[in-house]
């Protein structure tokens, strides 16, 4: 048995100093020669600046994501995000089931909110079909997912705490989400990943357990969450842990792609319930809030705001709602005239778009997922330089990223 | 557009006539007259998106127009993404703007399949950096100008393009359930028929 030569490579402590293990793909420094320009410029560290790992595995990422912080002392320097420890290849295996697989595929995306993942690839075969929802179903698609932006809104002030060092938000933040996850579950069977949105309408009808659990939890939602407001909205700590903090202005997060609240927290209304509307939300009344100085805490307060205007839709929704069928009548095998179709929605993380193509077999052709996890990731090496290590969780998690979604 | 709720619904019915939204032809005769022979092709409207296409060495100077004309003013980027239709590369680009209720596609067409290149919009839109690494990682697509063109999902060792058409799943991934109806409209058929080529697009 035989040993292979180890080569001397540098050590991660220490970048002047050499060392006799052999590296791998996971060490900071990485073992081949910088393929980019950027690499090169992040991969040469000066006198007192070292690399650390945050991540794949550390609680503060919100999934598998990697950071390569480059620090000096306890100031982030620079960092280079390192993705797909998740990457099943989602668009290549939508490519290769039906239409109607897509759904339970698209499912896991965005697993907290996983209704509005779920929304996209079904609006984008309606428009490939020609096909028009029948109204009570777009009403309970709208019902479905304003609950679901509201859980999943609850939880990402938990988790903004939590990455502060606050226990106790997520607490609450987990009361608010588990009454309207088991009301979900009354309504599709699942608690996660809700497989609920069908291509033409939805699974099943509102039935008499959901709505006496909504009826319960429309009674205290409101002041639930002023309650829980009150726990961190003027806590000393948190408000100088993240106001200005990871400040962005107007126009670069225009240029960052940015999307949904760390969009309408530098004060630009983009919301694309408004924008672009889709679905039966012409019809409903509710505000965009925004607010102007595009820090931490201003995006935490948008979702806030966000949730009472959820709560609003939902008011209206239960008062609107139409009778009649939930569900278009379509062959089973679905085969779309060839083209395309684009297909966008407001999730709770911002835009979250579909571009389909199909060639005229009950396969899609291409299909496309972006998800604004992604994009809004993105900004993070633009906001955390400059601040200190613990800082990039505060910036991370305002951002609210879901890994499942950006690692496709 | 406001319709009486009470009135009977029949369910699966044709978008046409009801729901769908007037087309923005203002949008299309803008475009046309300040693109003009930058157009590879007519302009298409359909549903709620404006479809242009232009060559791949264009893009960034199409792209710009779009962004700073001040009847245009495309300033937000909702998508960018490759597409291999099987005999060439596209990179399809869905702008928004709020001077037309319509996304606005741009598909930089007809980029070689063996040595795909297109200029990056990065001037533009920094944010477009991964979803340009994103198409490189996926399609092999090289965006001259983007200064981070590495592979994203994939490990760096990684040689071949994923989501082209070329690239195959194989056979344990092709017999599963997810190859679906497709799969069993195969095993009918008779054993000598020649097996399915990759499929290339219809849709162009």
């Amino acid at each position: 048995m035989s040993t292979t030569p180890q080569a001397r490579v540098r050590s991660l402590d220490d970048p002047e100093l050499y060392v006799e293990t052999p590296a791998t793909i996971f060490d900071a420094i990485p073992p081949y020669p910088p393929r980019t320009e950027r690499e090169a410029e992040f991969y040469s560290v000066r006198e007192g600046e070292m690399l650390i790992n945050l991540g794949p595995q550390h609680p503060s990422t919100h999934g598998v994501l990697r950071v390569v912080l480059k620090i000096d002392g306890e100031r982030v320097v620079d960092l280079d995000p390192v993705l797909g420890y998740l990457h099943r290849g989602v668009e290549k295996i939508c490519e290769n089931s039906d239409w109607h697989m897509v759904v339970s595929h698209c499912d896991p995306l965005e697993y907290i909110a996983s209704m509005f993942s779920e929304l996209v690839p079904v609006m984008a075969a309606e428009k490939l079909l020609d096909v028009e929802v029948p109204r009570r179903a777009e009403y309970i698609r709208v019902l479905a997912c304003e609950l679901n932006r509201i859980s999943s809104h609850a939880l990402f002030m938990g988790w903004l705490a939590l990455d502060l060092g606050g226990l106790t938000p997520i607490l609450y933040g987990f009361i608010e989400r588990d009454e309207i996850v088991e009301m979900l579950a009354a309504l599709t069977g699942q608690k996660l990943l809700f497989n609920y949105m069908r291509i033409g309408g939805v699974n099943g009808d509102l039935n008499h357990e959901f709505m006496s659990r909504l009826g319960d939890w429309m009674g205290h939602a409101a002041q639930r969450i002023e309650d829980s407001q009150t726990l961190i909205n003027e806590n000393e700590i948190f408000v100088k842990r993240t106001r200005g903090l990871g400040v962005i202005d107007r126009e670069t997060a225009l240029r960052m792609c940015l999307s949904g609240p760390p969009l309408r927290a530098t004060g630009i209304p983009y919301d694309v319930r408004r924008a672009h509307p889709y679905g039966v939300y012409p019809e409903l009344e509710f505000e965009i809030p925004t607010r102007e100085e595009g820090d931490s805490y201003a995006r935490y307060q948008l979702h806030l705001d966000e949730i009472k205007q959820s709560i609003h839709i939902i008011d209206q929704v239960l008062h609107k709602l139409p009778d009649g069928p939930v569900m278009a009548k379509l062959p089973r095998l679905l085969r779309p005239r060839p083209g395309r179709a684009f297909a966008a929605i407001e999730s709770p993380r911002g835009q979250y778009a579909v571009y389909a193509m199909s060639d005229g077999t009950d396969q899609p052709f291409r299909l496309r997922i972006h998800d604004p996890s992604y994009f809004n990731l993105q900004s993070v090496g633009l906001l955390t330089p400059g601040h200190l290590i613990a800082d990039t969780m505060a910036i991370m998690a305002s951002l609210d990223p879901i890994m499942g979604g950006v690692d496709k | 557009m406001a319709r009486s709720p009470h009135r009977p619904q029949r369910a699966g019915r044709r978008l046409s006539d009801g729901r769908s939204r007037a087309i923005d032809s203002a949008l299309k005769r803008r475009l046309e007259a300040t693109l003009g022979e930058r157009l590879y092709g007519p302009v298409a409207q359909r549903h709620d998106t404006t479809e242009i296409r232009v060559a791949p060495g264009d893009v960034a100077a199409v792209m710009r127009t779009l962004h700073d004309d001040p009847d245009l003013r495309f300033r937000l980027l909702a998508d960018i993404c490759g597409v291999d239709t099987g005999t060439t590369m596209q990179v399809v680009y869905h702008l928004w703007s709020d001077t037309t209720p319509d996304w606005l596609r741009v598909i930089a067409a007809d980029l070689d399949r063996d040595d795909p290149r297109v200029p990056s919009i990065t001037f533009l839109w920094k944010g477009a950096e991964w979803g340009e690494r994103e198409a490189y990682d996926m399609f092999g697509i090289v965006f001259e100008g983007n200064r981070d063109l590495r592979r994203i999902y994939m490990p760096p060792d990684y040689t071949s393009f994923p989501l082209r058409k070329d690239f195959l799943l194989p056979d344990d991934a092709s017999r599963s359930p997810g190859m679906g109806v497709r799969h069993m409209e195969q095993a009918r058929r008779p054993a000598d028929a020649p097996a399915a080529a990759p499929r290339s697009a219809k849709a162009g």
